[in-house]
């Protein structure tokens, strides 16, 4: 019995261990690349434009795998069965190809003469994405900006604490920078306007805790530090990149004393910990809840609503809040804002199971050119958009057709060029690769009472709020580091989110008596975990980052 | 029964029909307990999507909209996705019924010597879960399945749930049916067919409702086998991937700033709700067809006599 | 076979009439029986049995992009593991303590609807009661967990039932509170799965012989007498049968609900050996120890259906094995 089995396993694990390391390139005869994409995007419409196009001057068609899934769970059946696709966009998770062989190294097949658009795509960044052989894997899909230094966008799309244009408005619009002043301004408004024009009891400050999205809870403390995004520690760039876990620190401490302040004060509602994603969106687009932290794309539905039934005053505006400005020590200066750096975790990569790589990278070269990024970006000339007097510009039905989903499927192959190398920035003639952030089209969009708005504060964009995007330390952005790499640190990573998301709102709806000890009792069960497993490693990989990078 | 309920009927007549009333209106509050939610679904289905993302919904459409249904619907192979999955549901249907009954009755024949064996096997199959990496490369590495219609079926021809549910329903018959025919020298061939599968319709009609209502919702081995094949998608596949796009998109407008263009009238919680609607209306519809096979059933008593 | 039904020892006996026969004989004789069963026993061979190789990984550390036997052996370390996680054995606890209410409520509510149901003669009024109450087995989690998140807040139709009648001073905090959330699995449960449940016993009931309540009637038993003495009777089996496959499923308490409606701040109480396995397994890359806690479930449910089956033979019945 026992040598059956084995005769068993072993037979499937031959099976397992058959690739098809076959790299034979043939000429441009028609042929069909598959493509597995770890996001899930609806099929292309069977006549689409873009890729009629691209099929008559590349004879290449398209076999999309979309991820319906879960993408981890996916791709390790995949691995499991070294069943990839020719064209492989690992989603997130693209490290987890790599790191099991499933891609092939891209660089025999990039250089200067055979591929100048993508060698000058990944050329100011080659440190950064090479490995330590000098390998790369991924070309990525995003963030190469060209001809400028700007961020690239009109409005901030990331981390804000938000608040309503209305209450801005209602005190005169005033500049808020400080945690307390935002607060105060909140507790002021709700006392003077208990209830909205349509007489809903209107909520002070909204906490969105629901699953992943439970970044609202704990996030704010590092931009109140004046640090950006880098998930869930805190560098401290002039001290040696000392890194650590900011929510257990004291500084985080008066952030949560704060809420439980305002907590007691009723300006929090307890609902506001179980509220599902739905809810919490359902809440804002009724124009009840007065500030909150969040992203500006994880609540855009609500300002969608709230702009479809003309409450442009109960919409949104972002605002760079810090604990407080040049008091005794150090000063904090707010940093919500990253300059342009490249996507080094997401786009294609080329698995080892493709035929024909040579001409894949071909293909990904001609569509980084000027002409095809034109088609990528803006679609056809006449039909998506006109040129007047040198500027790209799209009507307001253009403008609404592109964000069509429908629409899309047939006249669009963003399905694809979405995880292939894409030009941002400005175009040579000074158009905006990225017609959402073409001024004219931006504006086009906006609303009197935004311009309005805009204009008691001097400014042209929601992005003027606030300061120049800085420059990022050499270790890019902590929160993209990959720690599924090492087993303890992994589990210390979802041990502490679990302990910071189950307890942080008991520590903001105890007693005001019980405050210090439900504090000292999270700080306490974060430890135990213990966290120094996690902060450790990241320690070590920043430093490495930082070796590697500058 | 029918004769059995006229005369219920009838005695009753005379007294005053509390239990009946009572009964009566019981069950209109639990129909309206279930029916509250089934129909708020349907009209946030038929609402704007943008509107929609408000809540507070009840039983009608506040802004009504048709465009839920034509994202939906928009979609070239979603007619082929119905045939698919009308195809993969009759097909597993059928095969499962027979399959399921006829070892049903094998396993019910307690002079069956294997039958213990047989049935333990089974039986614990329902407890145990090899992991999906080991039954991903069986399919697809193994018997080489994957990308083909027969992924749908052939892993799927039996249920050890509905046979052992079968199996107690054949044990409930008397036993003289089977005895009798037996002394005549009928084969267990003949026994199954001629006498056993007929007087088994209620319960495989339960059976049939059960693989039926599976068969049209999976869309997990779509999922991992037939992805990139676009004519064998099915139609729970592609609404789970329909929910899923308009999720993430209404998510991650991080890679371009289009996101403050997004007007598109469809919301997650319309798309949602429309796709509850498409994907339940046929299935559901099935159950008032099957249930005249529940009551219909057998008169044992004549065979027995 | 421990079977008191005398009659069928009686069929037994009168089949084996020729005696003695030899164990090939009688397989020669039951050939037609071994047709209809053996190749569905080697269809479950190869579809059930053969991937349990798959279990060897548990005592791996397990990467599969390697070929299998090039995996580091870790022995019990995964095991090991799981249960020095107090957050594992909490979650034992919260899906034994889940699928315990759901295995009582699952049986009672839908035996009781069952049993009224059949009570109903005006047919049309039955039939669309059944089809109504079936529905909500077709409403994703998503969707009805959605709904019961609306229905249970502070401001819900719940907390103001209960504002209205007094009976509470101010709103309960259901969805915060641990101590509430079995409870209310258990009733969503019960909302969502109840018409559904009720198929298999109506079905059962259309096996009962009529001929029982004619005679019933004659000896004029009552409504409630005929429930007793003959429905019920009559759906026994079924019933047995169903108990002993579902003690067996104690270890099962869904997974959806759970993940959708346990908010974070309830964790302890919401967390599900199936949520443990993909948090800290299949989503970290730990395949092994997901491969692991699905060992432990499948030997604790086997162990659980066996001694169930064992408990009900003891008491004379016909059951599941």
């Amino acid at each position: 019995m026992r040598k059956l089995v084995s005769l068993f396993m072993a037979l499937v694990m031959l099976a397992t261990v058959i690739a098809i390391p076959a790299m034979a390139d043939s000429a441009q005869d028609p042929i069909t690349v598959s493509v597995f994409i770890g996001d899930p995007r609806d099929q292309p419409a069977s006549d689409n434009k873009i890729f009629k196009k691209i099929e008559e001057e590349f004879g290449l068609k398209f076999e999309f795998e979309f991820l319906a899934g879960d993408l981890d769970e996916t791709l390790g059946v995949k691995i499991a069965g070294q069943d990839y696709a020719d064209l492989m966009d690992g989603g997130n998770s693209a490290e987890k190809l790599i790191s099991a062989g499933a891609l092939i190294d891209l660089m025999p097949y990039i250089s200067e003469e055979k591929t100048p658009n993508i060698y000058n795509y990944i050329q100011p960044y080659l440190k950064r994405l090479l490995n330590d052989k000098g390998q790369l894997f991924i070309i990525p899909n995003y963030g190469r900006y060209y001809n400028t230094e700007e961020y690239g966008m009109n409005y901030v799309n990331g981390p804000a604490f938000f608040l309503q244009k209305k209450v801005l408005a209602w005190a005169g619009y005033p500049v808020i920078k400080t945690m307390d002043e935002y607060f105060d301004i909140i507790e002021k408004y709700v006392a003077a306007n208990p209830t909205n024009d349509k007489g809903q009891a209107n909520e002070g400050f909204a906490i969105l805790c629901d699953s992943w999205r439970a970044f609202c809870l704990f996030n704010p403390v590092q931009h109140l530090m004046g640090r950006p995004n880098d998930g869930d520690v805190i560098v401290d760039i002039d001290n040696n990149y000392k890194t650590e876990a900011y929510v257990i620190q004291d500084y985080a401490k008066p952030y949560y004393k704060k809420l439980n302040e305002l907590y007691h004060k009723g300006l929090i509602s307890q609902d506001t910990f179980v509220m599902n994603y739905d809810q919490y969106i359902a809440k804002l687009s009724s124009g009840t809840v007065v500030g909150m932290f969040d992203q500006t794309w994880d609540f855009q539905t609500a300002t969608d609503a709230l702009t479809a039934a003309e409450m442009f005053d109960s919409t949104y505006q972002g605002l760079p809040i810090v604990y407080t400005e040049a008091e005794a020590g150090k000063p904090i200066t707010e940093h919500y804002l990253n300059g342009t750096v490249i996507n080094v975790n997401r786009g294609f990569g080329i698995s080892v199971n493709c035929q024909y790589p040579e001409r894949l990278v071909q293909f990904m070269e001609k569509m980084l050119s000027d002409d095809w990024q034109k088609i990528v970006w803006w679609g056809i000339e006449g039909e998506d958009y006109s040129v007047e007097n040198g500027r790209m510009v799209r009507t307001y039905d253009q403008i609404q057709d592109a964000a069509n989903a429908v629409w899309k499927n047939a006249n669009s192959a963003y399905v694809l060029t979405n995880s292939m190398p894409k030009k941002q920035g400005k175009m040579d003639d000074g158009n905006s690769w990225d017609p959402a952030v073409q001024p004219e089209n931006y504006y086009l969009q906006m609303n009197d009472y935004d311009k309005d708005f805009l204009a008691h504060y001097n400014m042209k964009r929601p992005l003027d709020f606030f300061n120049k995007p800085i420059t990022l330390a050499p270790y890019g952005e902590a929160w993209q580091i990959d720690v599924t790499v090492d087993q303890a640190a992994n589990d210390a990573k979802a041990a502490f989110q679990d302990t910071e998301r189950k307890m942080l709102p008991q520590v903001i709806m105890c007693d005001a008596s019980e405050f210090d000890a439900t504090w000292q009792k999270f700080v306490d069960s974060v430890n135990a975990i213990p966290i120094s497993d996690f902060v450790d490693f990241m320690q070590q990989q920043i430093l490495d980052l930082v070796a590697k990078n500058s | 029964m029918t004769d059995t309920s006229l005369r219920v009927r009838h005695k009753n007549h005379k007294k005053l029909p509390i239990f009946p009333l009572v009964n009566g209106t019981v069950m209109i509050l639990i129909v309206f307990i279930t029916l509250y939610p089934v129909l708020n679904t349907v009209a946030i289905s038929f609402n704007d999507g943008t509107d929609a993302v408000r809540g507070g919904i009840g039983l009608w459409p506040r802004q009504f909209s048709l465009k839920s249904y034509e994202t939906i619907f928009s979609d070239e192979i979603i007619f082929n996705a119905f045939f698919i999955t009308i195809a993969r549901t009759v097909i597993q249907t059928v095969i499962n019924v027979v399959l399921t009954s006829m070892l049903a009755y094998a396993l019910s024949r307690r002079e069956y010597v294997l039958r213990k064996f047989i049935t333990t096997a089974f039986v614990l199959t329902m407890y145990i879960n090899a992991g999906l990496i080991p039954n991903y490369l069986l399919i697809q590495r193994t018997l080489g399945l994957s990308k083909s219609f027969w992924v749908y079926i052939i892993p799927t021809m039996l249920s050890c749930f509905n046979m052992i549910v079968t199996r107690t329903f054949i044990l409930g018959l008397p036993d003289a049916l089977v005895e009798s025919a037996r002394i005549d020298g009928a084969g267990d061939f003949h026994l199954f067919w001629k006498i056993i599968f007929p007087l088994c319709t209620p319960v495989l009609a339960t059976v049939a409702l059960f693989v039926a209502v599976g068969a049209w919702n999976s869309w997990f081995d779509t999922h991992l086998y037939n992805a990139s094949k676009v004519n064998l998608h099915t139609l729970q596949y592609l609404l789970k991937m329909k929910l899923a796009t308009t999720t993430n998109s209404a998510n991650a407008a991080m890679t371009s700033a289009d996101a403050a263009a997004s007007t598109t009238n469809t919301t997650p919680v319309t798309i949602r709700a429309a796709i509850t609607v498409v994907s339940a209306a046929p299935i559901v519809a099935i159950y008032p067809f099957l249930q005249r096979y529940f009551v219909v059933g057998l008169n044992v008593g004549s065979v027995k006599g | 076979m421990r079977s008191a039904n005398a009659e069928t020892t009686a069929a037994v006996k009168k089949d084996l009439r020729i005696r003695p026969v030899s164990f090939g004989k009688r397989l020669w004789m039951q050939r037609q029986l071994m047709l209809m069963s053996v190749p569905m026993l080697l269809y479950i061979f190869l579809f059930n049995y053969f991937p349990l190789w798959g279990w060897i990984t548990a005592f791996m550390n397990y990467n599969p992009a390697k070929p299998l036997f090039e995996n580091e052996w870790v022995g019990m370390k995964n095991f090991v593991w799981l249960f020095s996680k107090p957050e594992f054995i909490g979650a034992i606890r919260n899906t034994f303590a889940m699928a315990a209410i759901n295995l009582v409520f699952g049986f009672v509510f839908p035996i009781l609807m069952a049993l009224f149901l059949n009570e109903i003669r005006t047919m049309h009024f039955k039939r669309t009661v059944q089809t109504i109450t079936y529905l909500p087995h077709f409403l994703s989690w998503v969707i009805v967990v959605g709904i019961a998140q609306t229905i249970f807040s502070s401001d819900g139709a719940v907390n103001k039932l209960l504002l209205s009648l007094g009976l509470v001073k101010a709103p309960v905090f259901f969805l915060g509170e641990g101590k509430y959330f079995w409870w209310l699995v258990g009733v969503i449960n019960l909302w969502k799965e109840c018409g559904w449940n009720t198929i298999i016993y109506l079905a059962s009931m259309s096996a009962i012989d009529p001929a029982l309540y004619e005679a019933a009637d004659m000896d004029g038993a009552g409504r409630f007498k005929k429930m007793l003495h003959i429905t019920l009777p009559g759906i026994k089996s079924t019933f047995l049968v169903l108990l002993v496959m579902n003690i067996g499923y104690l270890m099962e308490a869904g997974f959806e609900i759970q993940y959708l409606m346990g908010q974070n701040v309830v964790m302890d109480w919401s967390q599900t050996i199936d949520i443990f396995a993909l948090k800290y397994g299949i989503t970290k890359g730990q395949y092994s120890r997901a491969i692991a806690a699905g060992i432990f479930k499948s030997v604790v449910s086997i162990v659980l259906m066996l001694s169930a089956n064992f408990t009900a033979k003891r008491l004379g019945e016909d059951t599941l094995l």
